[in-house]
């Protein structure tokens, strides 16, 4: 039951944060600043690991579809599958993943850290509320930046898959056959679903953290504590968000 | 780093990612991502079946390149087929669609043809052969299970009987019930002689189980060999015989082949004929000889009188009596 009021209170707490911050959207201009570092931090830095994790998950796709697909003569639909998979799914929750661990862990921590040294008590004192000053850059530089990511993603993991089918010997399925099997199922609207799924996913991960990191209580081990809760949190809300977004888009 | 760099790396990056939304909805709106390599060929099928954009080229089982359109041409379906730059296809090639697998995926396979004929040039047709698909296999399948329907049908009528008439086991029912007794009677003989033959009695019973007819059959088997090889070494003299009179040796070669040995021949057996028929008609002396009995009517006489006169000659030489025959013969 304590535990259950717990999920409640935080589920709360963290829509109700989200309402203070877009209540001071119009704030977003003066903060210019602040909304391009953490577009840097939230985009830039995150892009090297974004992309090699992306190569590697569409050449890991492309290497076992072929592995599979070849004792019934599907080779030719490789494509398909990684263009799909990658644009549908794997692209945006591996990119949600990452950002759930290099970010959101990040923001918690920073957060927690703010909030147990009273630097957010501090700025309350200053008539500063945090939901403006620390929360809603970051929620807007994630809304621009988690679709560049996703869609960097996406076309990293399917040039991936195309080296592997090219380069590998039991596969050989030439780029043109790749992209041609790829282009024949996957749309552009497939593309924008997974890229509104990212944008979903970035949005709850950054916003779940800055609230577990703002609602930190006691001295500095909750700070780990807080980032490792924000992190569960945020894994368990990309993979029960993937289900019924997918079942909406579907 | 400063505000200001920050900005430009953060404008960068966001410009990067609309540059890769942009390149993505090329990608897949007919967007080229790979510039085309190789050269093209079409092939043109009544049907393209299930073909499709992005299928293999192959090339005795080598991918050598892939499907890169498929179009309507007046009657027929083309394929544009992208072949991979290095690979020659000699003119007389001939490409047919190959089923990969049953789940619809086709590749069109290309033969090597001769290493005398010229290769074909860039965006030239190549020959192409129609290929049974699964539905075609399938198609015809069903119409063998028609046929082999009908034809058990038609089997099972004839066995079974239809409209009234007895089919063939019903037939063969009541012929074995009308003739029960006698295939019984039959079965038994049948037994009976298997018996006897068994135990080696009659004639064949012993040409079974005797070992001694065996040997003379055998031995009769040997001497009707000798006997064919003696009469091969005959036919063989006979043939030399006949060989010798073929080729006009002996009396006979020359009786058969020489003209003038035939004509002679031919003369004396005249000159014989001549002789008997006037023999026949009684000519000459020996014609009378045989033709006229009062020579041996006369003769008769002559040798009774003989007889009496030997009789009557006491002790006259033999000179004398002699003397006396003569004069009464001539």
């Amino acid at each position: 039951m304590k535990q259950i009021n717990a999920v409640l209170e935080g589920f709360g707490s963290t829509v109700l944060l989200l309402v203070r911050a877009l209540s001071y959207v119009g704030t977003l201009p003066r903060q210019w600043h602040r909304f391009i570092e953490h577009c840097y931090l939230i985009g830039y830095t995150t892009l090297p690991i974004v992309a090699i994790l992306s190569f590697f998950i569409g050449s890991v796709l492309a290497l076992q579809a072929g592995y599979s697909m070849e004792n019934f003569g599907a080779k030719q639909f490789i494509g398909t599958l990684v263009g799909l998979s990658m644009a549908r799914e794997l692209g945006p929750v591996m990119v949600a993943i990452l950002l759930a661990g290099r970010v959101g862990s990040a923001i918690t921590a920073e957060l927690a850290s703010m909030k147990v040294y009273q630097e957010v008590d501090a700025l309350e004192t200053m008539n500063i509320p945090p939901a403006r000053m620390l929360v809603l850059p970051r929620l807007a530089a994630v809304l621009v930046m988690m679709p560049v990511l996703a869609i960097i993603g996406d076309l990293v993991g399917w040039y991936g898959g195309a080296l592997i089918s090219n380069y590998t010997h039991t596969i050989a399925i030439g780029p043109e056959a790749y992209f041609s099997a790829l282009r024949r199922f996957t749309k552009f609207t497939d593309v924008m679903n997974g890229l509104m799924k990212a944008e979903l996913f970035g949005f709850g991960i950054v916003l779940v953290c800055c609230s577990i990191g703002l609602n930190t209580r006691g001295g500095p081990r909750e700070i780990g504590a807080s980032v490792t809760r924000a992190v569960v949190t945020s894994l368990i809300l990309i993979l029960v968000l993937d289900y019924f977004v997918t079942k909406i888009l579907t | 780093m400063n505000n200001a760099q920050q900005t430009a790396r953060v404008g960068l990056f966001f410009l990067l990612g609309l540059a890769l939304i942009w390149v993505a909805f090329e990608t897949l709106s007919d967007g080229k991502v790979f510039k085309d390599r190789g050269y093209t060929l079409i092939a043109g099928f009544e049907s393209l079946k299930e073909l499709k954009v992005g299928d293999e080229v192959r090339m005795a089982g080598v991918r050598i390149g892939s499907v890169e359109q498929t179009r309507l041409a007046g009657r027929r379906a083309e394929a544009v087929l992208r072949i991979d730059p290095g690979v020659r296809i000699a003119s007389d090639a001939t490409g047919s669609i190959v089923m990969a697998g049953i789940i619809g995926t086709d590749y069109i396979g290309i033969d090597l043809g001769t290493t005398t004929a010229p290769m074909l040039e860039p965006g030239s047709e190549i020959h192409t052969i129609a290929s049974l698909d699964l539905n075609s296999v399938m198609a015809q399948i069903g119409k063998l299970g028609t046929k082999l329907d009908d034809a058990l049908g038609g089997l099972s009528d004839s066995l079974k009987g239809k409209d009234g008439k007895p089919g063939l086991f019903q037939k063969i029912d009541t012929l074995v019930g009308e003739n029960g007794e006698k295939i019984t009677a039959t079965v038994s003989n049948l037994q009976e002689v298997s018996a006897k033959l068994n135990r080696g009695e009659g004639t064949l019973g012993k040409l079974i189980n005797d070992p001694k007819l065996h040997d003379d059959l055998l031995a009769t088997v040997g001497d009707i060999k000798t006997a064919a090889g003696e009469a091969k070494t005959f036919m063989a003299n006979a043939q030399s015989i006949v060989d010798e009179v073929k080729s006009g040796k002996g009396a006979l070669g020359m009786l058969v082949y020489d003209e003038a040995t035939a004509n002679n021949v031919r003369v004396s057996v005249k000159n014989v004929r001549d002789v008997s028929d006037k023999i026949a008609r009684g000519e000459g002396t020996l014609g009378k000889l045989i033709n006229d009995d009062s020579l041996f009517t006369e003769a008769k006489g002559t040798l009774k009188k003989a007889d009496r006169a030997i009789d009557s000659l006491d002790d006259n030489g033999p000179i004398n009596a002699l003397g006396i025959v003569a004069k009464s013969l001539f």
